[in-house]
């Protein structure tokens, strides 16, 4: 019914044709489906849920150089006037920024430094009591910081703090047993008391290795360096931030307010390398595709033209239209199965390539077989305009010329 | 009968124009993707300092107790601590070495003409310049007796002269820098860098800095660093001259090694160096560990090229295949078609050579074109790179070396896969095709 065995022969005749369509069909398949796990890997890397409204929150840099105030306390001052500003829905000076790239972190210990214990690596974000508001996270067990728990100072050594608001992922990490809240945990040989457990919320480094990891701690230090975030009502943010530095420079005129950003720029920018990656992966795979079934197509075409007499004497011995396009289908299925099964290898091997010399995870094989079905479509859907445009060949073309 | 085989591929060229074009776009999209991962792995991989790479080497210290770990290959800190940074700088040997931290200020003239900005500054000592070919337009590094006394002098970028001083001479100016004033004792001519080499710690490929200051203002105006400062075991830092004296890495050191000599005699004394703050119970280990490596080095130890620009070249060769079995599959049928020709030539006396010859020069003529056009397309496809991440703007970009080899490589990759549609047109038998005329 498929002829398979004649077309096979037929293909032995012209095999070099036919090498070069597997070839194609193989690299095709191994790159693409590689390149499309790397690209759903980038995918979900950019789309995780950061826990924060990423479009209603900015933040900017204050530099100092005026030393004729006590910073912590024109710090305070600033904050009562970031919150009394139209559209703004609450602000917090805040040591480092969620998302930015830049920021702190330490191991937080079961017992004070120097003794031996258990130790889980997280971020730390100095902020007062608005901080779990400012950044729109939700408190899902025990409490915020009351004002006077927070220290205000200008000295690097004060260290009145003693208690702190962790992420649900930090506070399972260095309390399995769930039993967390209320628990002590030492910052070096700082004791701090768990009095509260923040909702899901993204350290500044969505790439760390603990990126879920943070730690609010109610300590306001004076510095010449500092930086603010501000959360606005929804879609108030654009006028918010244009008015920032001249209102932060009213309150106080020597330093100099920059890096005004809103907080998925700053996210924007720290994933950009990732996204560019993307792009260009998909660029790729589109144009590859492209040309692979450009060159099926070509192929067929070419294929068709040598062999014009003898579809003509088919068709003039009784063959039907189908059966011209059938045969050209089932060749064309029979060299995309054996290319398939060698991109099948060929990826396989391609993936172990780049779990063994880069961070890649291993190559999930529903990949390889979407991408196998893809092609294989592909080549059909390529095959079959020529093949129908042979179906139409004449038979009188068969008696015309020798 | 080059001038004739051009001729002759220029004619059948323009015979089968669709086919001709297809092929020409067939290279010109595997050299343009091929061409815009390469040019940025290029410029990413390439020596910023050529005529000096091998003379420089950044200096690592193993600090840290026995047992304790770095994310490093081999797990030395990538900084020293500010008393390694200080001692090393005050070494007898060698006499080019250079310590330094990258911190910012803000920064204002007497007059109200710039509104106050702030900036990045490079803490560092005069060899700094020296060491790392940065010339100057006025004046000159400060002296090393201004480094002693850490005096309020400071270089500064060309750019930053033309905003402050409209571009003149400014030596002998004050600029304030938070609230201290100091005086300009240099500019630096532009520094095409596209690598920032001496200091990895946060980017690359971001610019450099636009002041440079003496190093000894670290200690006495207590600047912070803005880049990494990592800690690997606790420590109570209650002060600044704590932090000086702590464990914390946080400063860059390069030293100039002309020679193996040199090195050799620099590796005796950290050694000797090593040896020397054992006995203070610094450097708790069974061995001296130290390293020195070389600015390529460098740079291939913290991975400057990224692990996504490695994936991305070796997949566009592997589209640069694809084409090329594509071009094959046309070249067989675009020659075999003109086997009859090909028998007539043959015929009147044309050697298999020159027929093989005559389509190898047809097959290149099409690579060149197909290279050209991939030029224009890899520009295009470097212009999106550059849109998308204003981070590579200096490094998404062909130089020389890239333009030109990718007519090489188009040329190249065509005439492999010429190879073997010209073997099998130049064996045409010519009696065949005279007979069925």
């Amino acid at each position: 019914m498929l002829e398979i065995k004649p077309i096979f022969h037929a293909l032995c005749r012209s095999k070099v044709g036919a090498i070069l369509l597997l070839i194609q069909i193989a690299i095709t398949t191994a790159i693409v489906s590689n390149a499309a796990f790397i690209i759903q890997d980038r995918v979900a890397f950019l789309n995780q849920e950061t826990g924060y409204p990423e479009q209603d929150l900015f933040m900017f840099n204050v530099m100092t150089f005026g030393k004729d105030i006590d910073l912590s306390q024109q710090f305070e001052l600033d904050e009562a006037m970031l919150r009394a500003l139209p559209g703004v829905v609450n602000a917090a000076q805040s040591s480092s920024i969620p998302l930015s790239g830049s920021g702190s972190a330490s191991s937080f210990n079961l017992k004070p430094a120097p003794q031996e214990s258990k130790s889980i690596r997280s971020s730390y974000i100095f902020i007062d009591e608005h901080g779990l508001d400012t950044y729109g996270v939700k408190l899902i067990a025990g409490r915020n910081f009351t004002e006077d728990e927070v220290t205000i100072t200008n000295s690097p050594t004060e260290r009145t703090t003693n208690v702190t608001v962790v992420t649900q992922a930090l506070l399972d990490e260095l309390f399995p047993e769930g039993d967390g809240l209320g628990k002590t945990i030492y910052f070096g040989d700082l004791p701090l008391t768990i009095i509260g457990v923040a909702d899901h919320m993204k350290s500044p480094w969505l790439k760390d290795s603990h990126p879920n990891n943070v730690a609010l701690i109610p300590y306001i230090q004076g510095k010449t360096y500092a930086q603010f975030a501000v959360r606005t009502k929804h879609g108030q943010r654009a006028a918010v931030m244009k008015q920032i530095e001249t209102a932060m420079l009213n309150n106080y005129n020597k330093r100099v307010i920059n890096n005004i950003n809103g907080l998925d720029q700053l996210k924007d920018e720290y994933v950009a390398a990732d996204k560019l990656m993307m792009r260009m992966l998909i660029v790729l795979i589109t144009i590859l595709v492209l040309v692979t079934a450009l060159g099926i197509f070509g192929l067929t075409l070419f294929n068709i033209s040598k062999r014009t007499k003898q579809i003509g004497t088919r068709r003039a011995l009784g063959a039907r239209k189908s059966a011209i396009i059938n045969y050209f289908l089932v060749e064309n299925a029979m060299i995309c199965c054996v290319g398939l099964l060698l991109g099948i290898i060929a990826a396989l091997l391609l993936g172990q390539l780049l779990m063994q010399h880069f961070s890649i995870a291993a190559l999930p094989p529903s990949y390889i077989a979407g991408t196998a079905i893809m092609v294989f479509v592909m080549s059909l859907l390529a095959v079959f305009g020529p093949a129908k445009r042979a179906a139409n060949i004449s038979p009188s073309i068969a008696t015309r010329t020798i | 009968m080059l001038l004739h085989y051009l001729d002759l591929s220029w004619r059948s060229f323009k015979r089968t124009p669709l086919v001709s074009m297809l092929m020409v776009l067939a290279i010109a999209i595997g050299i343009g993707v091929t061409m815009t991962s390469l040019s940025v792995y290029h410029m990413m991989s390439a020596d910023p300092i050529p005529e000096k790479s091998s003379q420089l080497y950044a200096v690592q210290l193993q600090t840290m107790d026995e047992g304790h770990t770095w994310w490093t290959e081999d797990n030395l800190p990538m900084q020293l601590t500010y008393q390694d940074a200080v001692n090393l700088q005050n070494a007898p040997v060698p006499e080019k070495k250079v310590a330094m931290m990258r911190t910012g200020f803000s920064v204002y003239l007497d007059s109200d003409k710039v509104k106050p900005f702030t900036s990045n500054a490079r803490m560092t000592t005069p060899n700094f310049f020296n060491m790392f070919n940065v010339s100057f337009i006025y004046g000159g590094e400060w002296s090393e007796q201004q480094e002693q006394s850490a005096a309020p002098v400071v270089v500064i970028s060309k750019e930053l002269n033309d905003k402050l001083f409209a571009g003149n001479n400014s030596i002998g100016q004050l600029i304030y820098l938070d609230d201290y004033s100091y005086e300009v004792v240099g500019v630096i001519a532009d520094w095409s860098l596209n690598l920032k080499y001496y200091d990895l710690n946060n980017g690359a490929f971001n610019e450099p800095e636009e002041l440079f200051l003496p190093f000894s203002l670290v200690k006495t105006k207590e600047l912070t660093s803005w880049g990494n400062s990592n800690g690997w075991k606790h420590e109570n830092i209650n002060s600044y001259a704590d932090r000086m004296q702590s464990e914390i890495v946080w400063i860059q050191f390069w030293a100039q090694l002309d020679n193996a000599e040199q090195k050799a005699n620099y590796e005796n004394y950290l050694n000797s160096y090593i040896q020397e703050q054992k006995k203070r119970g610094r450097f708790a280990r069974e061995k001296p560990e130290y390293k020195l490596r070389d600015v390529n080095q460098w740079m291939q130890y913290n991975n400057v090229v990224s692990e996504d620009n490695k994936i991305l070249v070796g997949l566009s060769f592997m589209f640069l295949a694809v084409c090329l079995a594509n071009i094959l599959g046309l070249l067989l049928a675009k020659f075999l078609r003109r086997a009859p020709e090909v028998g007539v030539r043959r015929a009147l006396g044309a050697s298999k050579r020159q027929v093989f010859l005559q389509h190898l020069v047809e097959v290149a003529m099409l690579g060149c074109f197909g290279g050209l056009v991939g030029i224009v397309l890899a520009q295009l496809g470097l212009w999106a790179v550059r849109q998308s991440y204003d981070y590579y703007s200096s490094i998404a970009t062909m130089d020389i070396t890239m333009l030109l080899s990718a007519p090489v490589i188009a040329i190249t990759t065509c005439i492999v896969a010429g190879l073997y549609p010209a073997w099998l047109v130049c064996r045409t038998n010519p009696a065949i095709y005279l007979k069925s005329q």
